[in-house]
């Protein structure tokens, strides 16, 4: 246990330095970067399908708009990235809400085709409204990510065009919205979500508004995607609606699915895995002279072998980080001291 | 003195069949009352129009936790179980991939408040009302002395366990009336002993009890007054002793001609 928790921090500070040695490549920093864009949003999509059981094919829709949210606020008002992360937030969570409250009383797949209808209607958006988006144009010259310090010292005023400092700002997202997500899973809301998940019927007989809990995982989820959106728009510096087609959503799905639904360190080692994956499929498949979507069948191969071979994913455990709770490290402990005392009570009667 | 609550004149039709027809009875204050007919006679069926998952078709359920009297029919689950009335399922329905103390943390939702922020900045409120839920979950294991199993998968427990975990969630909720479901079918003798004393525990807490239940020793030993439907009406009402000699009772069980035998 606290070997394999060892073995997990040297790899993680590993990783984490890579970008200052002299040998690394630019190449692979911008995998890593767009591996942490990922893991933003796996984390994000777990909450729906993974904490309460609905299935989400539109969360592209809300990673669309958080990236064009990002993308016209800074080229029209130039607005800092640090300013527009809780815009697009909000932007993408509001959405989540307006199509959450009237849909979430459908159940299983009717749901799950009203959030593919939506996403598509995010990027027929996008495609057409071209006094707000240049349509299929896409937005070019985005303003890449600063940090302005000039109140402190007048030389203090950062503009991140280089691989490394996006990568240290894509690790402190990951970073952060993983510490939100902990911290909902092991809660009331959490909790809320997973009696949804379990048992409708008795989660409402305990109490739990299930519409509400529902619109409430909705908006957080779509709050998420439109962060990870947002990094995205600053990183790239370029946008197009094409980067937001379908296929987006259910890449993102199947990192869930792979790492284990309704498990976040699943979600993040989903990320890693299918990202690299996509990245070597791209080489190899363009290698023997076949188009680079074909990589979409291979991820359809996966979901197969999944299902087939380890249906609840890598990390089949759900609400984990409950564990580490000192409430119940403690309740633990005294239950073990409860039966130890019985133990020896009996013991010494015999 | 009001009933604590009231069925009054209950119907329930689904398509063309009738569930319940024109019910009406009482439940009062510190009483246990029970339920009983035959398959199908539409019990479970009113216990899910006073626990709000079916809208009574028409009628009138009236319910008096306090000093007001609330008109109730087509109230939302969760609705009914903040008003005081929690119930267990006829088949156990747990979390089942959850612990057994998340099972009953999750039954304090009801009577708890942190929301998105509070959970996410651990305020002290939300830190305090975690621990309160966690004293409180085991509490109500330890009344239905599962407090042992705290930290084990729900899934792990043998079915008389489980049904008491069940009961053990609807408590959590604090609630005024609970309704109990068939709670010991499937029990061996020991364990329905158990959960005798475990119901009368529940009394002594000042909770009201609604019982359904088809093993007739057990109701008649445990409940002063019992309600009796039949094909979704209301074929009698009274003591144990009563009951037991109401010739449209005998025949409801047995068929008809079988009271004149008898
Ligand atoms: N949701 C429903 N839709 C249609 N019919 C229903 C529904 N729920 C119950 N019924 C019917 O209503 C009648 C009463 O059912 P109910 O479950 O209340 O019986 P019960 O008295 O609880 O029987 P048992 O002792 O078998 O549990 C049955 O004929 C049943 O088929
Ligand atoms: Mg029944």
């Amino acid at each position: 246990m606290t070997k394999g928790k060892l073995l997990l921090l040297f790899i993680g500070a590993g990783l984490l330095t890579y970008p200052l040695l002299p040998l690394s490549s630019d190449y692979v920093l911008h995998v890593m970067t767009l591996a942490m864009v990922y893991m933003i949003l796996a984390m994000g999509l777990n909450i729906v399908p993974g904490f309460c059981g609905l299935l989400d094919l539109g969360y592209v829709g809300f990673y669309g708009i958080g990236a064009y949210t990002a993308g016209l606020l800074t080229i029209h008002y130039g607005l800092p990235f640090w300013v527009i992360v809780p815009l697009a937030a909000l932007n993408g969570a509001l959405w989540g809400v307006l199509l959450g409250a009237p849909t979430l009383r459908l159940t299983g797949d009717y749901f799950a085709i009203v959030t593919f209808g939506f996403s598509e209607l995010v990027v027929l958006f996008l495609t057409n409204e071209i006094w707000l988006t240049r349509g299929p144009l896409g937005l070019p010259g985005i303003q890449p990510i600063t940090l302005n310090l000039s109140w402190l010292n007048k030389a203090w005023y950062f503009e991140f065009y280089e691989k490394t400092p996006n990568f240290y700002i894509a690790a402190l997202m990951v970073a952060l919205v993983y510490f939100i997500m902990c911290r909902m899973e092991d809660s009331r809301l959490g909790r809320a979500w997973y009696a949804i998940r379990e048992d409708p019927l008795a989660a409402a007989s305990c109490g739990v508004n299930i519409l509400n809990y529902k619109v409430i995982a909705f908006a957080i989820s779509a709050g998420i995607g439109a962060v990870g959106g947002c990094f995205y728009a600053r990183w790239s510096m370029f946008l197009s609606p094409d980067m937001f087609k379908f296929w987006e959503s259910f890449l993102v799905l199947c990192m869930v699915v792979l790492g284990g639904l309704g498990n976040i360190k699943g979600a993040l080692l989903g990320a890693v895995i299918l990202v690299c994956l996509g990245e070597i499929l791209r080489e190899s498949l363009t290698a023997i002279g076949l188009p680079a979507e074909t990589r979409f069948i291979a991820y359809g191969l996966i979901m197969v072998l999944i299902m087939r071979f380890k249906p609840s994913g890598f990390f089949p455990a759900v609400a984990s980080s409950g564990r580490s709770n000192p409430l119940l490290i403690d309740l633990q402990k005294r239950l073990a001291a409860g039966a130890a005392a019985k133990e020896k009570s009996r013991d010494s009667a015999a | 003195m009001t009933p604590l609550l009231k069925i009054d004149g209950v119907s329930k039709r689904f398509g063309g069949l009738m569930a319940l027809a024109d019910i009406s009875f009482d439940v009062h204050e510190k009483e246990i009352l029970g339920l009983i007919g035959p398959n199908g006679a539409g019990k479970t069926t009113i216990f899910n129009c006073i626990a709000g998952v079916y809208k009574p078709t028409s009628g009138d359920i009236v319910f008096t936790p306090g000093d007001t009297s609330i008109r109730i029919n087509g109230f939302k689950p969760e609705k009914m179980t903040e008003l005081g009335i929690a119930r267990t399922f006829q088949n156990i329905r747990l979390f089942t991939s959850l612990t057994v103390l998340d099972n009953i943390r999750i039954a304090r939702h009801c009577r708890t408040k942190a929301n998105f922020l509070r959970s996410v900045l651990r305020t002290p409120f939300q830190k305090s009302e975690e621990k309160s839920i966690v004293e409180d979950s085991m509490r109500w294991l330890e009344f239905v002395g599962l407090a042992s199993q705290a930290l084990s998968d729900a899934s792990s427990l043998s079915y008389g366990n489980q049904r008491r975990l069940e009961i053990a969630r609807a408590l959590a909720t604090e609630p005024k009336l609970l309704l109990l479901d068939e709670p010991a079918a499937g029990m061996n003798p020991k364990e329905t002993r158990i959960l005798v004393d475990l119901i009368h525990a529940i009394l002594d807490a000042g909770i009201c009890v609604m019982l359904i239940e088809h093993d007739m020793k057990l109701v008649m030993s445990i409940c002063e007054r019992l309600v009796v439907l039949d094909h979704g009406t209301l074929i009698a009402e009274g003591g144990p002793r009563d009951i037991r000699e109401n010739p449209r009772v005998i025949e409801a069980y047995l068929g008809r001609g079988a009271a004149g035998n008898a």
